[in-house]
């Protein structure tokens, strides 16, 4: 009951931190319906970003995270500005290429600049465990959720509640409309370029605490960002969320029971299978012709 | 002729510097930049076949390095731990893969583009946990060494010119084969199949069957190059299914022009050397196929061979002479009969219950306000949109639900309401689209479109590219293109739009032909001093509905339509 209890925290831990992952990729791609393929390097990149400025900074790493949040929202303009804006009007394809050669960039940057070691940043608080009835609870782990619900309950408070979330949810259903109401749809697009790369900022400083971080850990944070953004309804923002929930219990639980790659292993089956079994995978947008 | 001098040109220096390189490898390279030239070989044959599924399919796959590590691997276990030699091993790491690819493709090909990139992703991470995972099999982390070399007809080719030798004569072998495959009837079909797969399904081409074949011959390409990679590193480890094996081949793709076989060896001649011109760059090579990668994609996406192309212009190809198309099957009387269809999205009902029949040689007008239903309508005979009920028969077939290839083959044809052209193509090479299913090869295809275009009076057309023809020459080319599949029933979506008067008397003389000949004409149009006099019987639709069937004199006093259509004040 006790080991249960304690997954169950892990695994909403590591879920709260996947869930800004996705959150920040399903923006994007809201937003401009490209895929953003740099996400998971850019979670990499946020986690580096904490380790490097440990030592410059030294308190504890909520300290850190605003400072983390702002650096990262600053790459995610230049992402866009490089790799998205050039090419709006070419094929989506284009626009996967060039966000695959920005994560290849940031991937061996990263790995010139720091080797190829697993790093640790600074935990949130502090690393203490607390006992609980027998339940051995990692004060990371309750900061890990609480920063994320935070930061995702403050996301969607600018969504829901401001006029620029007004304005980035127009620009999100239909740009072209959104252009026309006087929205700026080119800024609101950096805008949400920028919150999604700060997404993955915080993402990569709440997982290199406790998961460490590596110059090659984006691919595969990228494909789970994919896989919970599949699982909850391509372009669903609270079904990204529940998707990353759901893949990190799945990956926690399997991981207890067997091990790690065999839980990975399951998670990519279970995707290839969810793929071709749910019909809204295999016509997500099909557009119908009219005009 | 300066266009086909400058062509020349061109070949000559993509020639020279062929040239230039075997000469190097020959006469001066060391046996450390053989191996190189020999890993460029490697490459350039497992981009080949990229090239062909990504390039001319625009299927964005992550698996290629996976289907490369694959061929690696069933080579690198046979030889090392079973001491099986090439001529074993070799066609084993093709067909494995092929093996894979062909049930992986049957199920994600369906899958919308980037669902296809991740699942292919996927697909390649399992193979690289398996890999690393299953020592046993495949000596884990650390891989196996002790790769046997080549061994042709009990020679040992050893390591140096005679395997760079070898490399470079099966990237010649299979540059051809990829070269054929792209310029004939299968690369043609995956172009279309990538710009507008609807279209392409229109005109009867089954787009499932296409997308396979290519990821198929892909899988072939990568295996032999997984195979030649490992008996050139004489060990095989998890590396090379790891991820920069697929950047490799896909910014080899892209830098070198998607599509091309001559991009792929000069990309892969050039990526591959990179590095080694680059000293300094060695541990972060990749950084630079990176920026190398983003800088094509951002200033010249048709790559370095095209870009060489806009520099040397080739002269266009002569248009091929016209021949007829063979006649489709006659048929006399009913051509198309629809009965009950109905299609509701969401809550709204589109159409509802609505019943036709076309005759052979008849001409029937589809009109009724805007949102009636009459695009659906066509969309739901034509297998682009599955009925919720009723029953579509052509020429005698129950069709209903059936896919639009399937309905094309079966006499179908049609067209949209924005002339539905690939802007990069001629309109000779649209219209010869609409051939590929049929035609056995290119030339039949086009000759057969030069016809469809005369017969439209669009022939002196023939070499313009799409997007700089008129509106009404547009038109016609559709028509062309419609017609040139000799369809039984034909299907036009607002034809005469944007057309002037006598652009209009010209079509309408036009269709009066193809009916006099049996086709079967459906027309959905606006312009009733157009419709009326051309259709012999008119259905008018309001809300999914029928609400009128008749003669065309009936449709102006029908209070009905009136109300309904021709203004909605009127009593």
């Amino acid at each position: 009951m006790a080991t249960a209890l304690q997954l169950l925290l892990n695994g909403v831990a590591l879920g709260a931190a996947y869930a800004l992952v996705a959150l920040g990729f399903v923006l994007v791609l809201n937003a401009t319906s490209a895929v953003n393929f740099a996400q998971g390097d850019l979670v990499m990149a946020g986690g580096l970003l904490a380790v490097a400025l440990a030592p410059l900074i030294p308190l504890p790493g909520i300290v850190l995270l605003p400072v983390v949040l702002a650096l990262m929202a600053g790459l995610g303009l230049l992402l866009a500005a490089a790799a998205y804006l050039p090419l709006r009007r070419r094929p989506p394809v284009s626009v996967f290429i060039s966000t695959i050669a920005v994560g290849i960039i940031l991937q061996n940057g990263a790995s010139v600049l720091f080797g190829p070691e697993p790093r640790v940043a600074p935990p949130l608080f502090g690393d203490g465990i607390w006992r609980i009835g027998g339940v051995a609870v990692a004060e990371q782990s309750v900061a890990i959720v609480a920063v994320a619900a935070l930061l995702i309950g403050a996301q969607q408070w600018v969504f829901g509640r401001t006029q620029l979330g007004r304005r980035l949810r127009a620009t999100a259903q239909d740009p072209e409309m959104a252009r026309a109401c006087g929205v700026p749809v080119t800024a609101m697009i950096l805008t949400t370029f920028a919150i999604g790369a700060a997404c993955a900022g915080a993402a990569g400083l709440l997982l290199a605490n406790r998961y460490f971080v590596t110059p090659t850990a984006g691919g595969d944070l990228i494909l789970k960002a994919y896989i919970a953004v599949t699982v909850g309804g391509w372009g669903s923002v609270p079904g990204a969320v529940a998707g990353a929930l759901l893949i990190a219990l799945f990956e926690v639980g399997v991981s207890s029971v067997l091990s790690y790659p065999a839980a990975l292993g399951a998670l990519y089956a279970t995707l290839l299978v969810i793929l071709v079994v749910r019909p809204q995978g295999l016509f997500g947008e099909a557009v119908r012709r009219r005009a | 002729m300066r266009a086909s001098l400058s062509g020349r040109l061109a070949d000559a220096v993509l020639a020279l510097a062929a040239l230039a390189l075997l000469v190097h490898a020959v006469g001066f390279a060391s046996p450390y930049g053989l191996r190189v030239l020999t890993v460029a070989g490697v490459y350039a044959l497992a981009a080949f076949g990229f090239q062909i599924l990504f390039g001319l399919g625009g299927a964005l796959s992550l698996a290629q390095g996976a289907f490369f590590g694959l061929g690696a691997y069933v080579t690198g276990i046979l030889g090392s731990r079973y001491g099986l030699g090439f001529s074993v091993t070799f066609p084993l790491s093709l067909l494995v893969p092929l093996l894979v690819a062909l049930p992986v493709g049957l199920a994600v090909l369906r899958l919308e583009s980037h669902y296809f990139a991740l699942a292919t992703l996927g697909i390649a991470q399992v193979l690289h946990l398996l890999a690393v995972n299953a020592p046993e099999l495949t000596g884990g982390a650390n891989g196996l060494p002790g790769v046997p070399g080549v061994v042709l007809f009990g020679w040992a080719v050893p390591r140096g010119l005679p395997m760079a030798a070898l490399v470079w004569s099966m990237v010649a072998v299979g540059g051809a084969v990829g070269w054929g495959l792209a310029r004939g009837r299968l690369g043609r079909a995956l172009t279309l199949v990538r710009d507008d797969p609807m279209a392409a399904s229109t005109l009867g081409l089954d787009v499932g069957r296409l997308r396979l074949t290519a990821f198929a011959v892909s899988a072939l390409f990568a295996g032999a190059a997984g195979a030649l990679a490992v008996h050139t590193q004489r060990v095989v480890s998890p590396e090379v299914l790891e991820f920069p094996v697929m950047v490799s081949i896909l910014t080899i793709a892209v830098v070198g022009g998607r599509g091309r076989m001559a991009g792929a060896v000069l990309g892969a001649v050039l990526l591959v050397h990179l590095p080694e011109w680059f000293r300094a760059l060695e541990r972060s090579y990749l950084i630079v196929y990176g920026a190398a990668l983003l800088l094509t994609i951002l200033l010249a996406p048709d790559g370095l061979t095209g870009l060489l192309e806009r520099l040397f212009p080739r002269r266009a190809r002569p248009v091929p002479d016209a021949t007829e198309p063979p006649p489709g099957r006659k048929r006399d009387g009913e051509a198309l009969s629809v009965e009950g269809l109905s299609k509701a999205f969401g809550g709204v009902h589109a159409v509802q219950g609505v019943s036709l029949t076309l005759r052979a040689g008849t001409i029937t007008g589809l009109i009724g306000p805007n949102g009636s239903g009459k695009t659906t309508l066509i969309n739901l005979i034509s297998g682009l949109e599955r009925p919720d009920a009723g029953t579509v028969w052509l020429a005698g077939q129950a069709l209903t639900g059936a896919r639009p290839d399937r309905l094309a083959r079966a006499g179908l044809a049609r067209s949209f309401q924005a002339a539905a052209l690939p802007d990069g193509s001629t309109a000779l090479e649209a219209v010869a689209a609409a051939r590929l299913a049929s035609d056995r090869d290119l030339a039949a295809a086009e000759s057969h479109a030069r016809w469809a275009l005369d017969r439209m009076g669009v022939g002196e057309l023939a070499a313009r590219p799409c997007r700089d023809l008129p509106a009404a020459s547009r038109r016609r080319v559709e028509l062309a293109r419609a017609l040139a599949r000799r369809p039984a029933v034909l299907l036009l979506d607002e034809p005469a739009a944007g057309l002037t008067d006598s652009e209009k008397a010209d079509l309408a003389a036009r269709l009066r032909a193809l009916a006099a000949e049996g086709v079967a004409l459906l027309v959905v149009e606006h312009d009733m001093g157009f419709l009326l006099p051309l259709a012999g019987w008119v259905v008018c639709l309001d809300r999914g509905r029928t609400l009128y069937e008749g003669p065309p004199e009936g449709v102006r006093s029908d209070a009905a339509v009136v109300a309904a259509y021709l203004g909605g004040g009127a009593p």
